[in-house]
């Protein structure tokens, strides 16, 4: 079987847990529960051609990003960056987060998601800087770990970019 | 290096062992499970099969060994069946131990403490953007009373180029304006030869030339107390005696004639002082605002439309009173008779001219 290992990065309380659980479990709880350390998930991804098992790495979000541990991300063939899309100052965190583990174990592939689409009226990015990322690099979705908008989309997306 | 006593080093390693419920797993160059030992059913690791590959039993250990520099610290792992452990890897006999301490205590404890920091770091966060949103919605309101109060400045001003300032707050204050005014003088004022003048200019001249003409109309109403009422092509309308009343208003209107013609003279029209005909005449008037949108102040009456037919009978650069305006005038004025005049309207009438 293969087996890949994804680590989940972003600041605090943007929904990686959440993302996680819904893509796993098809599960939402509105009661916010910070990660410390780091939760270990799976979950197998049916491609075409084969079925991956993607072992989810939900590391703690940061705060101060100081105090990230890029030695979680060892073994990794992919990340899911995650930022919250009514927080504008969470972007800057994640692409951050993403660079640190790229200069510790190289260029990988990876998904960038705009978490908690389903809150449009409290939304702070603004549609021309996710263009800009779109075109500068990695997918961009558009998630809600709440409503389930997008986020099997995103992790099967991941999935065949891992897989082959 | 002082080594501890072996009874210390009994008793901490059964602190350790029992608080930290210490499990191992040992793993083989070709990354196969060797052996396990210790709290493995603790750490969920009792079924782990020996002699068959870890990272297929142990999911967290995908990707992680080949290259690995030991030893390796992994601490607070949550693993799937909701255990949490720190996880040290060591390197001893060209096996990879993977060592295992129970770590739920902690994590409990580390999570209480981040979950009220987070917690308050988003209050904060939350409470930042709406004083942000707040002050935002401030200003913009601040903004547009600024702009509110310019546009009132704007539209009082027009109303008061437009309107006598005391009829102005009359219509502010909704009133009716229609007024009887006894006694009062107007004058008509127009170039000679406009017309011709005009065309042999052009358009760009003839405008400044009649800014010029217009605005010296105004400065002088307002040096003789006098109102300009309004322009009709060259000509200007001009009344002295209201909207408030005054006794002089024949002598008060004959002076800014006087001063009118002058200052038109100092003017120049294709290649000529700027010549005026002017009437005057003094009698009964009504005044009154007439229009909804397009306020124009206005006066009517037999007065009025004397004062035209006067004006239009004076010669160039000549001022032409009625009998009405010339019986009001002191001594200070210098006037000529003219032979009596037949006007429309008003049959044979004697009329006068001013001329100093």
């Amino acid at each position: 079987m293969l087996q890949k290992k994804i680590c989940m990065l972003g600041g605090f309380s943007v929904g990686k847990t959440s993302l996680v659980r819904r893509f796993v479990q098809s599960i939402f709880s509105e009661t916010y529960m910070t990660t410390v350390g780091v939760k270990i998930d799976k979950k197998n991804v049916e491609l075409p051609d084969r079925t991956v098992n993607l072992i989810l790495w939900d590391l703690a979000g940061e705060d101060d990003i100081g105090s990230f541990r890029v030695s979680y991300v060892r073994g990794a063939t992919g990340l899911v960056l995650v930022v919250d899309g009514t927080r504008p100052a969470t972007l800057a965190v994640a692409l951050t987060l993403r660079e640190r583990a790229e200069a510790e174990f190289g260029a990988m592939p990876g998904v960038l998601l705009f978490n908690k689409s389903d809150l449009a009226d409290q939304w702070a990015i603004s549609d021309l800087e996710m263009n800009e990322l779109k075109t500068n690099g990695w997918p961009v979705y558009l998630t809600s770990a709440l409503t389930g908008n997008s986020v099997d989309d995103a992790f099967h997306r991941l999935a065949e970019m891992v897989a082959h | 290096m002082d080594v501890l006593p072996r009874a210390i080093r009994n008793w901490l390693y059964n602190l350790i062992y029992h608080e930290r419920s210490v499990a191992y797993v040992k793993i083989d160059a070709q990354h196969l499970v060797v052996a396990k030992g210790g709290s493995v059913e603790r750490h969920g690791l009792s079924s782990l099969r020996i002699g068959e590959p870890v990272a297929e039993q142990l999911e967290f250990m995908e990707g992680l060994l080949p290259g690995l520099d030991l030893p390796y610290d992994l601490p607070m792992i949550e693993l799937p069946s909701g255990r949490v452990a720190d996880l040290h890897l060591l390197s001893e006999d060209s096996c990879v131990w993977l060592i295992f301490l129970d770590a739920t205590v902690e994590r409990g404890n580390k999570q209480r403490i981040q979950q009220k920091a987070y917690e308050m770091t988003l209050l904060q966060e939350r409470l930042r953007s709406l004083n942000d949103k707040l002050q935002a919605m401030n200003e913009a309101l601040r903004q547009s009373q600024e702009d509110l109060a310019r546009e009132y400045q704007r539209s009082e001003a027009l109303l008061l180029n437009v309107l006598p300032a005391s009829i102005a707050e009359r219509l502010k204050a909704h009133e009716q304006i229609a007024d009887d005014h006894a006694e009062v003088s107007v004058l008509f004022a127009d170039i000679v030869s406009f017309t011709e003048k005009a065309r042999s200019v052009g358009a760009e001249t003839t405008v400044a030339i009649l800014n010029r003409f217009f605005k010296a109309a105004d400065l002088l109403s307002e040096r003789h107390g006098c109102e300009k009422i309004k322009t009709i092509g060259d000509c200007v309308m001009v009344v002295a005696g209201l909207p408030v009343a005054r006794a002089d208003h024949a002598e008060a209107l004959a002076r800014y004639a006087l001063e009118l013609r002058k200052a038109a003279e100092c003017e120049n029209f294709a290649g000529e002082p700027l010549g005026l005909r002017i009437g005057l005449h003094s009698g009964p008037i009504v005044a009154g605002v007439i229009g909804k949108k397009r306020f124009a102040y206005d006066l009517w009456g037999d007065t009025v439309n004397l004062a035209a037919r006067i004006q239009r009978s004076a010669e160039p650069a000549e001022i032409r009173i009625s009998d009405a305006t010339h019986d009001l005038l002191g001594p200070s004025f210098a006037c000529q008779p003219l032979s009596e005049t037949e006007l429309r309207g008003a049959g044979r009438v004697r009329l006068w001219r001013l001329t100093a």
